[in-house]
């Protein structure tokens, strides 16, 4: 292939209002948040969930517990 | 740059190293022009079959050279694909050639035996289009009783197992009914749902009180990620076609295949996307006049059109310096491009400015304006025509009528 096609910039999403923003900002230009920090919340938010939810299987396990039966 | 394809990502999405290598992804084909419904939208103005269609033993053909470019999947169209004698030859010589291959059609006469003989050819999904709820669907198709005729035909392909989808225009009578048409097609057994702002190409342009002005995109986005997320719990994977958007805190919830992080890329108009019409025209996106067109099968053969013909290059050889008006300094102007060709086109006669935009119209309200869309000259009468468009920008709030400027 002699001409590759165009690759866009890709977006990154804002974590406190959901819109999409350029690569390299550090704050969001719609609500203000600092993205990293927002970032950071996020993941440690899924993080816990997670393992939450692993605990949760691994306590059912341990009762007999089916995920149909739960 | 490269990426590992995920197994539960739909055949058709394109990723990075796909838009990169310029595979076509997605074939659209329309195998024939001739048509069974009268739709009020259609912007190929289908109706009888082009004089010079393509032969069995030129679409064979066709088949391998679209295979030996890596394509996945192949979309056919119409007119109303199935009313061309040898349809079936075709989706038996996809689907030998290692291709995923789906219908969409209107519904009208897809018989028991038509869907049956279609699964035994291999054919892999159907996709039905669906306008409205009854009356407003028979308007806009042209034909009374083809609401019931399409739900028919969606239970039928569900039954023969094959993957089940529909297809819907959002226009200023469809707009109202989304939830009710997505309840409906759950009802009848659809999986997928694929919507897209109605263009105004061909007979659509002949309709302006179809179409949706560029503020309504303020209620369609919030309306589509309330349904995408209702949907999916539902067991209804709702696809937004590349005319809806554009970002906004909607745009994550609508697009969100299997990650949020997903996002409109732009146009892939010859990039990942080719458009095939009945007569071999080769085009970068089916719905695009022919100015996009690169060539046709006869004369060249497909690898070097989609290599070489400078009309398929536009999206990888434009720049922010092609797009103009609003998007030429739009915050998202690098990634978005101004969005769908097919729809900047064919309001505005030329790509590069697209005025059917979530962040466009919310960025206009901010300041207590909308732009409202005026159509100066009607289109000829011909396959993929489009009228001239003026956009009026006005005071967004009820009752103050005075245009404010006007700019094409």
């Amino acid at each position: 292939m002699a001409e590759p096609g165009r690759v866009p910039p890709p977006l990154r999403l804002c974590r406190g209002c959901r819109q999409f923003v350029r690569p390299d900002e550090e704050a969001c230009p719609f609500c203000g948040g600092d993205l990293d920090t927002l970032q950071a919340d996020y993941d440690k938010r899924v993080a816990d969930m997670l393992h939450a939810a692993a605990e949760l299987r691994e306590a059912m396990a341990r009762a007999g517990v089916t995920d149909r039966e739960a | 740059m490269t990426e590992q394809r995920t197994e539960a990502l739909p055949v058709r999405y394109a990723g990075i190293d796909d838009l990169v290598n310029r595979v076509p992804v997605s074939v659209v084909w329309e195998i024939t022009l001739a048509c069974d419904l009268a739709c009020q939208h259609c912007g190929s103005r289908a109706g009888r079959r082009r004089r010079d269609e393509l032969s069995t033993a030129e679409a064979l053909d066709l088949v391998e050279q679209i295979a030996e470019l890596g394509a996945r999947d192949i979309g056919l169209i119409g007119g109303e694909a199935y009313l061309r004698k040898d349809w079936l030859e075709i989706v038996a010589a996809i689907r030998a050639a290692g291709m995923r291959c789906d219908l969409q059609t209107g519904g009208r006469n897809l018989s028991e035996e038509r869907v049956a003989r279609a699964a035994a050819a291999g054919l892999s999904g159907v996709g039905i289009s669906i306008d409205g709820i009854g009356a407003t669907h028979d308007g806009i198709r042209g034909v009374p009783g083809s609401f019931e005729l399409a739900l028919a035909a969606l239970r039928r392909v569900r039954a023969h197992g094959l993957s089940s989808s529909v297809n819907t225009t959002i226009n200023a009578r469809s707009l109202p009914q989304l939830r009710e048409i997505m309840d409906a097609i759950i009802d009848a057994g659809a999986t997928n749902w694929q919507l897209a702002i109605m263009t105004a190409m061909g007979n659509a342009a002949d309709h302006p009180e179809l179409l949706l002005q560029p503020w309504q995109m303020l209620e369609v986005m919030p309306l589509l990620a309330e349904l995408a997320v209702e949907g999916r719990e539902r067991g209804l994977f709702l696809q937004p076609a590349s005319n809806v958007g554009y970002y906004g805190p909607y745009e994550s919830t609508i697009r969100n295949i299997i990650d949020d992080e997903i996002h409109f890329r732009g146009c892939n108009a010859g990039e990942t996307v080719m458009g095939i019409e009945a007569d071999g025209t080769i085009k970068s996106c089916p719905g695009l006049p022919s100015p996009y067109a690169g060539g046709n099968i006869r004369q060249r053969r497909l690898r070097d059109m989609w290599e070489n013909a400078d009309p398929l290059a536009f999206v990888r050889r434009r720049t922010i310096d092609d797009l103009w008006g609003f998007c030429r300094t739009c915050y998202y102007a690098e990634t978005c491009m101004a969005g769908c060709t097919w729809t900047a086109h064919a309001l505005m006669g030329r790509a590069g400015n697209n005025p059917m935009c979530y962040h466009r119209a919310n960025e206009m309200d901010r300041k207590g304006l909308r732009e409202r869309l005026v159509k100066i000259k009607d289109a000829g009468g011909k396959s993929f025509d489009h009228g001239e468009w003026e956009i009026v920008v006005e005071a967004a709030a009820p009752g103050v009528p005075d245009p404010i400027s006007i700019h094409g």
